[in-house]
């Protein structure tokens, strides 16, 4: 900063001076650009100057100030020209010396340097080359250089408001810092030679290796050491920063990443403003935001991946957006911006249309258009090359009160001189001397362009001559400019004179530029001087996306040949598997290229092997283009070239006749398939020709009348089918019987011969149809034969049909069974036990004896005996002795009487009764004893008995929870082998491995490795993965933690690196690195480091240093490592730490993290401050999150919604004034500060103290109720509401209107007014409330929504409540409202209005494509459910209960029957509830819905017995862990000290391992209450456990 | 069989169940094609590949049944499956082998 002119006004031109330039007659462009005549160039007019006034004005932290959209770089043009030269000259003589770099303490390659200045912070390459492609930003290919990146922007708001211009959530540049020594620089001193200047690039180098030599030496203990460090530490610097020969980076940026951050950027920027103008209320705002975000993720990721946007996506996102009406500015924006070369598929002029419409629509909506969005639309007009006049667009903006800013005149002035016209460039360059813009190197080259097409190459090729006198230096615009000028004229010779001179004084050339010159020599009509320039392209992996929009662009414009021999240069790059090319293809015929060409295109390409299959993939392009004459001639090829075609090809030439119902086309693609050889199949017909006609005799008709009836199995079975389906039997039969059909498998229309089935009543044809299937030997083709087959669709046809159609249909079934039976058909017995189960299950038993006709054999098993109900021991002992007395058998008592006593824990009578009842014991009893035994420790016992009854060569197996618990046992007691044989075991038995296996395998690990045995855990660990048991990073971690517990560091690291090279995981890595900084290991520190490094990239390795640092308080260390130059933010590594620092509740930590990312490059603030924010909320910290709140104003960044929302949430939560909210409207002055800012206080505490109606009292005493602010009104009404006080709220409501103009509750309590009104009964209001919000844009809350919808439905209000179901249609997903409310409650209002058939008719076809359709997800009736249990209407409840049974048993929809179940479970009607899950077992597998029903129950006090009864009804189909874990939480809310401790014992006894949760939170409850807690309290906090469960949850889901 | 195996144990829901979902099918091959191909590691039940009756083109997803545990995890020990050129996506659908390899009660 020292070389900033401390007095820049005396060096400005005076405006007398800048008249005098610009009225000396003519000027010349060169006249305008210089320092002005009879001024010294030290004093006079400079740009130089100029731009460090520009400092001066936009203040600290905008040195990038200068440079605009399509502007240069701004380091470029700023900043690196007193340093560059000297460094280049100097990085060159390093390399040519090679080693003798003395300058150099840290030994950075000199390369680095180059590289280092070629880039704005904005265009700083991927940190490494180890990450991921897709998270690096390659640069693209747009015909235009496409410089509208985050840095480019940012400096045009800097120019305009200095105070955005930090922008936080862009992120600050981080090499700022260092580039400000050079930034401020202005003309080139003389002085600035040698060493010392050597520029910003080598300033921040020099620092990096200081930094990290402080660093580390701050860790070393001795000298000595350092040395042996040194040669490494390079490595620690991130990839930026190391030498790469040809940097892909070099390029201007990319659209790809700095869209994200324009946008960003253009938000701020709107919010900016919006803080001058209106400002509008936060809750009108979500939604757009919402929609915003989304459309800037598709267009971010399109250009993320590709660098351009399909015009699909373009349009689909405009499409939405218009749909949302109301388009926010930065919506517009984007949209905008993206017509122009982002769209290389499309035409320019297309484009421009594109825009146009656009712009006239987005404005018809509403939007409104500032500076940015003319600015975005002139970059469309010069990327699409539109030809406009820029004196009219300047009227248009200037009608719009729209005022031009520098990037406009840049733009303008390229405009000009794509035109050629001097003048008109000469004329703008005069407007923006006027307003003392600066010149960039954006407008010198498009001077070197307007000079070209005006004819004066002379001129142009001055420019740069010019340029370098205004002291900006030419740089890769100009270059490019002045070569595409060449281009134009066709002029190779100075083209590549251009480019050597280039690669000579420059020392690079991007393979971008030369694209674009290829381009410009195609366009110019030149082809032949292409392949010169092609040559001097790498054609790596890097260039991929440039290339393809190249190749994209040159189609569009005609140059498919040109664009293919680019497409060949990538085939050296081709991997396996991967077609190349693709794309190229798409757009050729997208673009209708002759079959010819394209024929030509694919063998070409198949040729190179860089396609494997490109005719199919045209054909498909084809049909999904609707080019049926291409794709009909593709699949010609395909079958010349003997490439197979199928019969789906047809298909979506097929669907589109169909829906042009052109039955001609149908026909014709019929014969083609036919001419080609390809039988069509079933489906063809059935799903997309038969179709068209009414039923399969006019389909045979009118095939056979046009030439296209070709008899085969296809269109025979699809005639079956049609018949079938549509209940036609006796056709079905005729088809079958003819002799002319030909074989064909029954399962081929099995589905629709049921269906006929159930819609015939003709007993006697069901019984032929099936006999010939069963004797026909045409219809069962496949093994294992017509028994089976028939058995097959009997079971099917029986299970197809309702419970209801069963019972309706019995009497025919009966007669179809016995004459079965009488021809003869048997069925396997598996299959008639299926049947009999569904007989069953349908209440038909009588059917099952008719059923057992068709049975094999008669003899037949009974069921299994249902589980007798418990009994106590004692009873059992007796029943017991009673039988061994009577000579009984006893087997089974005696296994009730053992897991009896296992649930008793007691272990010694289970032993006692098991000797001596040894004989009687079967293996289930053996299993129990072996689990009980593990649980008290007995080791000894627990393998005997395993021994004896489980050995391991017996085919029984012992279920993995027992296994698990003997492994744990015998690992505890010292029996390693033991255990691994155990574990070997259960490898062999193939015993199933659950989550719950392997986290108790990682619980057995962690165990060992706490005490240190390192041999048994590696034992452990090896047999387990080893037999593949188990495969989960969990299980790896303990290998590391041993070493940890025993504070063995080079073990823990050899252990971290193994673990690394055989499993691919890095585990406990922070803990080693904490573990190392803390004992000041720098060798180990360093290893590691180095491993990383290697592995992941320095930048990984840098950010764990940095956290050991931070986690162990050494913050001096840890600014150090952040402060590496070139070090950019990694959210997702930002995000892993802060989120372990609010779960740790590290707020000093998390402080400092946020602190010293400060300066991080592209570093989000705004989330920073968030997640400081998140840890002040858990801790109801307010006063720390004001000061959060300070620092963030003091970094000057706009904070997100989400932030605001949080912030302004701790501030109310704690009684605290937001201070934020303060309205603008009133100022100080008028305010008499006086006795109403002291009632007002009283006030908002009196609310703050639910003292609602005392506040009210206060405040109708008050006098000066104009004093009173907005948002206190707001505070006041919704106290009132919360407090019940309807009335008075309404009073307050309307004083407020009265006395705040335009005054509007806000969506909270408008939300609660909502609900007092339902509460009231005022259903009326509060639907005229809510219709209100509704029209102002404002969201109601959820329970405000529920709450009204559910009284009306109670009311049997069916008008209201459609008209609200109409009203609410667009935002019930935005307010997360369950779509089932809707429908339930119009159900219930059918009820009420005593029409329960409507209720049901209304409420079944909902819920069947509720199942189907999850955008209208209607699946519960719980509610319609519990309010008629409630209200006692039995019948209206059986009802329901038909519909959900019927909607389980014939469409397989088992929500609503889970419903009623639960409902009974909810009612006590326990009976009930076992029948019907008898009846539908499917009701157990819903685990969601059971898991949500305990969930809810345990919220509510006197829940714990529905549970319980849950348990009793389906123990073994709920997660016990779950389930006790939310019975626990029932009674520590109902405060049931000895239930709760009884069911703790009784998990104890049953072995369940309860979440750390439910334990925390026994604890604490059992603390409350001062009793005992007999374990060991969960050490961490609530919220962590709250976290852990929630993850294990999201995990299993 | 499904009467016989699956169901028995799980219900009417069990057979709609099946063993691999599969993704990236290439648009080249209909359910004929992924039948035969499956048909390398056992018997195929059932393959559902779900047409777009909009377009006439498949989603590029499927289902496959086999009869036996045995046939999935011969599918599930190849490394990767290429059929025509392009790389399918298998992901074992798990509710189905859980509920076979339950163990018999105790």
């Amino acid at each position: 900063m020292q070389s900033l002119p401390g007095d820049d006004k005396r060096c400005f031109p005076s405006t007398a001076s800048l008249e005098r330039g610009a009225h000396a007659g003519q000027p010349r462009v060169e006249d305008l650009l210089l320092p002005t005549n009879g001024l010294e160039p030290a004093e006079g007019f400079s740009l130089a100057r100029l731009r460090a006034s520009g400092h001066a004005l936009a203040g600290p932290g905008t040195r990038y100030g200068q440079c605009g959209f399509g502007g240069s770089c701004a380091p470029r043009a700023t900043a690196g020209l007193p340093g560059e030269k000297n460094l280049g000259s100097w990085a060159g003589k390093a390399r040519r010396a090679g080693t003798a770099r003395p300058a150099e303490p840290h030994g950075r390659a000199p390369g680095s340097a180059r590289r280092e200045r070629r880039r704005s912070p904005a265009l700083l390459p991927p940190p490494s080359p180890r990450i991921p492609r897709s998270r690096r930003a390659p640069a693209r290919f747009p015909p235009e250089p496409l410089r509208v990146g985050c840095r480019a922007a940012q400096p045009a708001l800097s120019w305009d408001g200095p105070s955005a211009a930090r922008g936080g959530i862009g992120g600050a540049p981080v090499p700022e810092r260092a580039h400000s020594g050079a930034g401020a620089g202005g003309p080139p001193p003389q002085g600035m030679v040698g060493p010392h200047h050597v520029g910003a690039a080598a300033v921040r180098r020099r620092r990096a290796a200081h930094v990290l030599r402080a660093v580390m030496a701050a860790l070393l203990s001795s000298a000595g050491r350092l040395r042996a460090l040194r040669p490494r530490l390079p490595a620690l610097l991130p990839a930026p920063l190391l030498p790469l020969r040809r940097p892909p980076a070099t390029r201007p940026p990319g659209p790809d990443r700095n869209i994200t951050n324009q946008i960003r950027f253009f938000t701020l920027a709107h919010q900016e403003e919006g803080s001058v103008k209106e400002e509008p209320v936060s809750e009108i705002r979500t939604r757009p935001t919402y929609q915003f975000d989304w459309a800037l993720n598709r267009v971010d990721n399109s250009v993320r991946k590709t660098g351009r946007i399909p015009k699909s996506l373009l349009l689909k996102i405009f499409q939405e957006i218009s749909k949302a009406g109301s388009p926010g500015s930065n919506q517009t924006l984007l949209l905008l911006r993206s017509c122009g070369a982002l769209l290389p598929e499309v035409s320019s002029p297309e484009r421009t249309e594109l825009a146009h419409m656009i712009w006239d629509k987005m404005k018809e909506l509403g939007a409104v258009y500032d500076t940015s969005h003319y600015n975005a639309l002139l970059k469309v007009y010069l990327q699409n090359e539109h030809k406009f006049s820029p004196t009219e667009f300047l009227a248009r903006m200037e009608e719009a009160n729209v005022q031009p800013n520098r990037v406009t005149y840049q733009r303008l002035i390229a405009a000009y001189c794509n035109e050629g016209d001097i003048e008109g460039a000469s004329k703008i360059l005069g407007f923006m001397k006027n307003k003392d813009l600066p010149i960039t190197e954006a407008v010198f080259s498009s001077l070197v362009k307007g000079h070209a097409r005006a004819g004066d190459m002379k001129s142009a090729e001055n420019i740069l001559s010019v340029m370098r006198m205004a002291g900006v230096e030419p740089g890769a615009d100009t270059y490019l400019s002045l070569l595409n000028v060449y281009a134009e004229k066709g002029d190779a010779d100075s083209i590549k004179k251009t480019l050597e001179e280039v690669e000579k004084t420059e020392g690079y050339l991007m393979d971008r530029i030369l694209m674009q010159v290829i381009f410009s020599l195609a366009k110019a009509g030149y082809p032949q001087y292409i392949e010169d320039i092609k040559q001097r392209i790498k054609f790596e992996r890097e260039l991929i996306p440039d290339a393809m929009n190249l190749c994209l662009t040159l189609i569009t414009h005609g140059f498919e040949d040109i664009s293919f021999s680019i497409l060949k240069s990538f085939s050296h790059l081709s991997r396996d598997n991967m077609d190349q090319g693709s794309f190229f293809l798409q757009h050729c015929v997208n673009r209708d290229m002759p079959v010819k060409k394209l024929k030509q295109f694919c063998s070409e390409l198949k040729e190179a092997k860089m396609h494997s299959a490109p005719l199919p993939f045209i054909l498909r392009c084809a049909l999904e283009a609707n080019k049926s004459a291409l794709a009909i001639d593709v699949m010609k090829m395909m079958k010349a070239e003997g490439l197979p075609l199928r019969p789906h090809y047809s298909w979506p030439l097929l669907v589109r006749h169909q829906k042009e119902k052109n039955l001609k086309g149908v026909f014709e693609v019929l014969k083609l398939m036919h001419e080609l050889g390809v039988e069509l199949d079933a489906e063809t017909y059935t799903d997309y020709v038969f179709k068209n006609f009414a039923d399969s005799e006019t389909a045979r008709a009118q095939l056979k009348k046009n030439g296209c009836l070709f008899e085969g199995v296809g269109l025979r079975v699809a005639e079956i089918r049609c018949e079938a389906a549509n209940g036609r039997l006796d056709n079905v039969l005729s088809i079958l019987s003819s002799a002319s059909t030909p074989p064909v498998d029954c399962r081929l229309f099995r589905n629709s011969l049921i269906l006929g089935f159930k819609s015939s009543d003709d007993v006697h044809l069901w019984s032929k149809i099936t006999e010939l299937l069963y004797k026909d030997e045409r219809y069962c083709l496949t093994p294992p034969g017509p028994t089976e087959a028939v058995g097959y669709f009997l079971y099917h046809l029986i299970d197809s049909m309702s419970d209801s159609e069963v019972q309706a249909k019995e009497e025919r079934l009966r007669q179809y069974f016995h004459q079965l039976k009488e021809m003869n058909i048997v069925i396997p017995t598996s299959h008639y036990s299926g049947i009999c189960r569904l007989l069953d299950s349908s209440q038909v038993p009588e059917l099952i004896k008719d059923a057992r006709l068709l049975c094999h054999k008669k003899s037949l098993s009974t069921d299994d005996i249902p589980e007798s109900a418990k009994s106590d021991v004692s009873a059992l002992e007796k029943k017991l002795e009673k039988r061994k007395a009577e000579n009984q058998p006893i087997t089974d008592v005696l296994k009730q009487l053992i897991h009896a006593l296992c649930e008793e824990e007691n272990m010694q009578k289970a032993l006692e009764v098991k000797a001596k009842y040894e004989p009687d014991m079967v293996v289930g009893g053996y299993a129990a004893l072996i689990n009980l035994c593990c649980r008290h420790d007995n080791v000894e016992e627990a393998m005997n008995l395993k021994e004896k009854v489980f050995p391991k060569n017996s085919p029984v197996a012992l279920d993995t929870g027992k296994y698990i618990a003997l492994v744990e046992v015998l690992e505890k007691h010292g029996r390693l082998e033991d255990a691994i044989n155990i574990l070997t075991e259960m490898k062999e038995k193939d015993v199933p491995i659950s989550g719950r296996t392997v986290a108790s395998l990682s619980r057995i690990l962690n165990a060992a490795a706490m005490r240190g045995e390192v041999e048994t855990v590696n034992r452990l660990h090896e047999t387990i993965v080893n037999l593949g048991l188990a495969e989960s990073p969990v299980l790896h971690s303990p290998l590391i933690t041993v070493h940890l517990e025993k504070d063995d560091m080079p073990a823990a690291l050899e252990a971290l690196i193994n673990c690394y090279k055989k499993y691919g995981k890095i585990l406990q890595l922070h803990n080693i690195y904490c573990r190392l900084v803390e004992k000041g290991d720098a060798d180990l520190l360093q290893k590691v480091s180095d491993f990383i490094s290697r592995e992941y990239g320095d930048m990984m390795a840098l950010y764990d240093l940095f956290f050991a640092f931070l986690q162990t308080g050494k913050y001096k260390e840890a600014r150090k490592v952040i402060e590496t130059p070139g070090l950019r933010a990694h959210s997702g590594r930002l995000q892993w730490f802060a989120k372990k620092c609010i779960s740790n509740n590290q707020m000093e930590t998390l402080e400092h993290l946020v602190e010293l990312t400060q300066n991080l490059f592209e570093c989000d603030r705004d989330e920073m401050y968030y997640y400081l924010l998140q840890l002040c909320e858990n801790n109801d910290d307010w006063g720390k999150a004001e000061a959060v709140w300070t620092k963030i104003q003091e970094e000057n960044i706009v904070p997100r919604e989400k932030t605001l929302t949080l912030l302004a949430d701790i501030f109310e939560k704690n009684g605290q004034v937001v201070p934020f909210e303060v309205p603008k409207v009133r100022h100080e002055d008028s305010r008499s500060l006086s006795a109403t800012i002291e009632e007002e206080g009283k006030i908002r505490m009196l609310c703050r103290k639910n003292k609602a109606k005392e506040a009210y009292d206060i405040f109708m005493k008050t006098k000066g109720k104009d004093e009173f602010q907005y948002n206190f009104y707001d505070t006041l009404i919704r106290a009132l509401l919360a407090q019940n006080c309807l009335q008075e709220a309404i009073e307050v409501k309307r004083i407020a209107e009265t006395h705040i103009k335009g005054f509007t509750l806000n969506s909270a309590a408008s939300s609660l007014l909502i609900i007092s009104q339902v509460r009231r009964d005022y259903l009326k209001d509060a639907l005229a409330v809510l219709k209100g919000m509704l029209d102002s844009g404002m969201l109601p809350s959820r329970p405000a929504v529920t709450a009204l919808v559910q009284a009306l439905a109670e009311k049997g209000d069916l008008k209201n409540l459609q008209a609200l179901k109409n009203m609410l249609e667009d935002i019930t997903k935005s307010i997360g409202l369950s779509a089932s409310l809707m429908a339930n409650a119009i159900a219930l209002a059918h009820m009420k209005t005593n029409d329960l058939d409507a209720a049901v008719e209304y409420l079944e076809p909902l819920l069947i494509s509720g199942a189907q359709n999850p955008d209208q997800a209607v699946r519960s009736i719980s509610y319609l459910l519990r309010k008629v249990s409630e209200e006692g209407l039995e019948p209206a409840l059986e009802k329901f209960g038909v519909m959900a049974e019927r909607l389980a048993s014939q469409f397989g929809i088992y929500r609503p029957v889970t419903d009623l179940f639960l409902q009974y479970v909810s009612a006590d009607r326990v009976d009930d509830a076992r029948s019907l899950i008898k009846r539908c077992g499917a009701i157990a597998q819903e685990k969601r819905t059971l898991g949500s029903f305990m969930s809810r129950a345990a919220t509510k006090p006197g829940q714990a017995k529905v549970i319980e009864r849950l348990l009793e009804l389906i123990p073994e189909h709920l997660d016990p862990e779950v389930a006790y874990r939310y019975l626990l939480r029932c009674y520590e809310l109902d405060g049931d000290v000895a239930s709760a401790k009884a069911v703790y014992e009784k998990t104890k006894a049953k072995n369940i391992q309860l979440h750390e949760l439910s334990l925390k939170s026994l604890a604490t409850f059992l603390k409350k209450v001062g009793e005992p807690v007999p374990f060991t309290e969960p050490p961490e906090t609530f919220k962590f456990y709250v976290e852990k469960w929630r993850n294990r949850r999201l995990e299993a889901s | 069989m499904a009467a016989a195996g699956a169901a028995r144990a799980f219900g009417r829901r069990s057979r709609q169940l099946f063993d691999i979902f599969v993704a990236e099918v290439p648009w080249t091959v209909s359910s004929k094609e992924l039948k035969e191909y499956f048909s390398q590691f056992g018997s195929v039940q059932r393959c559902q590949l779900p047409f777009d009756r909009d377009t006439g083109f498949h989603r590029r997803y499927c289902w496959i049944k086999f009869s036996t545990p045995e046939d999935v995890q011969n599918v599930l020990k190849k490394d990767s499956h290429i059929l025509e050129g392009s790389k399918l996506t298998l992901k074992q659908q798990t509710r189905r082998r859980r509920s076979q390899r339950r163990n018999p009660r105790e």
